[in-house]
């Protein structure tokens, strides 16, 4: 079943560049789980791709491969140019600098406003006052939040949480957006403008990966779906819409 | 690294101080209380150095003579006439007696009611001690000799004991004698040269004992000694728990900042930029508290100078060691803050702070 879905909606080689590329990956953790086994799967620059799959399937572990938080044991992984299995740990943040992260509980910090915690992006890498300012009120602009941009987070509705959480990935111009649940926390309407915030995101050339649970957006949103079961993909549509 | 980054991140450091200011006053007071003992202890040791170099400063000396009283008092076992002062003791006695030799000789070996002869001292009356006295001041570095016969002595310890203690000394003189020797009080010249004319003084014939301040400089020097060895390991330890202290206030801080870790990491901040701001809110509780324990030390050692001082006659001025002091305390305070806080974040960042997913 799951090698008939991979035939019927495999990934077309495309001469794309690359943006995310697992060859022979797999993950064991030392408490003797297999969450990745012998994963290949290639992300092009410009890609909105959705990553599916039941608790325990191996989405998280995937996202964290990515994200250099974990290492794999076998096969290579190379994500923006890094060859994260080689990459000493110094580089990370290098690498962390290239993509934007949107987490699911938001992660805003309470005492400080919204455009304080944009700004917070920039500044720990260490940009200066007058681009800070210009970048974040270009990201809130984009998001729909430059009017908030002196509330306090918990002024704001989940999804307008979550849309700070989105123009503080943006700020720093990453070339992929990788978002863990982003609607996982706010209610349906929202979550419809949060993936829309995405595309038009990803229209700009933005490559974004997004981890849900949410069926109905997996199925109107119509972009690539990855479909990961027991550490292994079982599904990679590119054509969308259906899991 | 920029210049605005590092205005945040000092920034961020005494946000961190503050709102993290009831574990930071703990911090505060637990190092002012290691800092305050250490400067204890420096202020001891430099009093202590300084009394060692009153004493040493005293260029006087007192000589007792190898007199009558000498012989019968003091200890003369190891220190038995040779023969050659047998012979000048003889000598002397034949000039100053002028007596024929039989009787002379007779004399020399009659044994008093004491049991000493006159062949077991040197200085038997004013004439040798004054000759004695001469020989001593001819020595280069000496500058003046003043003679004091046993009884001045005596008149002199009487002097400076307390009312109706000097009764004691007068019915002790006359029931049994005078016990005091001749002496002669000596000045040297250079202090530099005190151990080579003490050798001179010791090898002239003559001279029984010399008292000087200098053994007792030794002592103390030995206290002082011991003073510094303790004072080290107080404050090693000291400065362990200051680095106990300071890493568990900062791990607090760390702890508090948690989600601020995650979102910096997860940004790309390096593991240096992250440490930055822990450092600096270290380096704060310690330099507050190196100016709290100046403060202190300052207030405490000019009360405790106020009684000491009747007792010493003199104390090091606190303004002579207040800078070493300043500098001893913001060193260990940086020491402490800084190390303490680097330590902690590093632990953190190795272990849980890696994992910025999931906080």
């Amino acid at each position: 079943m799951a090698e008939e879905l991979l035939e019927q909606f495999a990934t077309p080689i495309v001469p794309t560049e690359p943006v995310i590329e697992f060859r022979g990956v797999s993950k064991t953790y030392p408490s003797g789980t297999h969450a990745l086994e012998d994963v290949n799967i290639r992300i092009n620059k410009g890609d909105f791709v959705f990553v599916v799959g039941s608790s325990g399937a191996g989405k998280s572990t995937f996202m964290k491969l990515i994200m250099r938080e974990e290492k794999a044991n076998t096969g290579t992984i190379m994500v923006n140019g890094f060859n994260l299995t080689k990459m000493p740990r110094k580089q990370v943040p290098m690498l962390r600098r290239t993509m934007g992260i949107v987490f699911q509980d938001f992660r805003l910090i309470p005492t400080m406003n919204v455009f304080d915690n944009v700004a917070f992006a920039m500044y720990v890498v260490g940009e200066s006052g007058r681009e800070v300012r210009r970048e974040v009120t270009d990201a809130l602009s984009k998001v729909g939040l430059g009017e908030k941009a002196r509330c306090m987070p918990m002024q704001l509705s989940g999804g307008e949480q979550q849309r700070v959480g989105l123009a503080r990935a943006l700020v720093n111009s990453p070339d992929l957006i990788i978002a863990d649940e982003p609607t996982g926390n706010v209610d349906p309407n929202m979550s419809y403008e949060i993936v829309n915030l995405l595309t038009e995101i990803n229209k700009r050339g933005t490559t974004v990966l997004m981890v849900t649970h949410d069926h109905n957006l997996v199925r109107d949103f119509k972009h690539r779906v990855i479909m990961l079961d027991e550490g292994r993909i079982v599904a990679d549509n590119a054509a969308g819409g259906a899991e | 690294m920029k210049l605005s980054s590092m205005r945040y991140l000092i920034k961020e450091g005494f946000k961190g101080a503050w709102a993290n200011r009831l574990m930071s006053l703990a911090s505060i007071g637990v190092l002012v209380a290691c800092m305050v003992v250490i400067g204890l202890a420096i202020l001891i040791s430099e009093n202590v150095t300084m009394a060692i170099g009153n004493l040493e400063k005293q260029n006087v000396v007192m000589v007792y003579m190898k007199d009558y009283n000498w012989a019968l008092y003091g200890d003369t076992e190891s220190e038995e006439p040779e023969s050659a002062e047998s012979t000048e003791s003889a000598e002397n006695t034949e000039n100053t007696e002028s007596v024929d030799d039989t009787s002379s000789e007779n004399a020399e070996d009659t044994v008093d009611e004491n049991g000493i002869k006159q062949t077991d001292y040197v200085i038997h009356n004013e004439e040798e001690a004054a000759a004695l006295c001469d020989k001593i001041s001819a020595l280069s570095n000496v500058e003046s000799v003043e003679y004091i016969s046993r009884e001045a002595g005596l008149e002199t310890v009487k002097e400076n004991m307390l009312d109706g203690q000097e009764e004691y000394f007068t019915f002790l003189d006359d029931q049994y004698g005078n016990p005091l020797s001749d002496a002669a009080k000596v000045t040297m010249k250079e202090m530099s040269l005190f151990d080579e004319t003490i050798k001179q003084i010791e090898d002239i014939e003559g001279v029984g004992s010399i008292q000087s301040y200098g053994g007792l400089a030794e002592k103390i020097d030995a206290i002082k000694q011991g003073i510094y060895v303790a004072g080290f390991w107080i404050i090693a330890i000291l400065i362990v728990i200051s680095l106990v202290i300071v890493s568990n206030t900062i791990r607090v801080t760390m702890y508090n900042r948690k989600l601020e870790i995650s979102i910096m990491k997860a940004v790309g901040a390096t593991d240096t930029f992250v440490r930055i701001p822990f450092v600096i809110e270290g380096v704060i509780i310690g330099l507050i508290s190196a100016l709290v324990s100046e403060g202190l030390i300052y207030f405490c050692y000019r009360v405790a100078t106020e009684k000491i001082e009747v007792m010493l006659g003199s104390v090091v001025a606190f303004g002579e060691v207040a800078v070493y002091l300043l500098l001893v305390f913001v060193a260990i305070g940086i020491f402490a803050g800084a190390l303490g806080s680097a330590f902690m974040i590093g632990k953190y960042l190795k272990h849980e702070g890696s994992e910025f997913t999931a906080i």
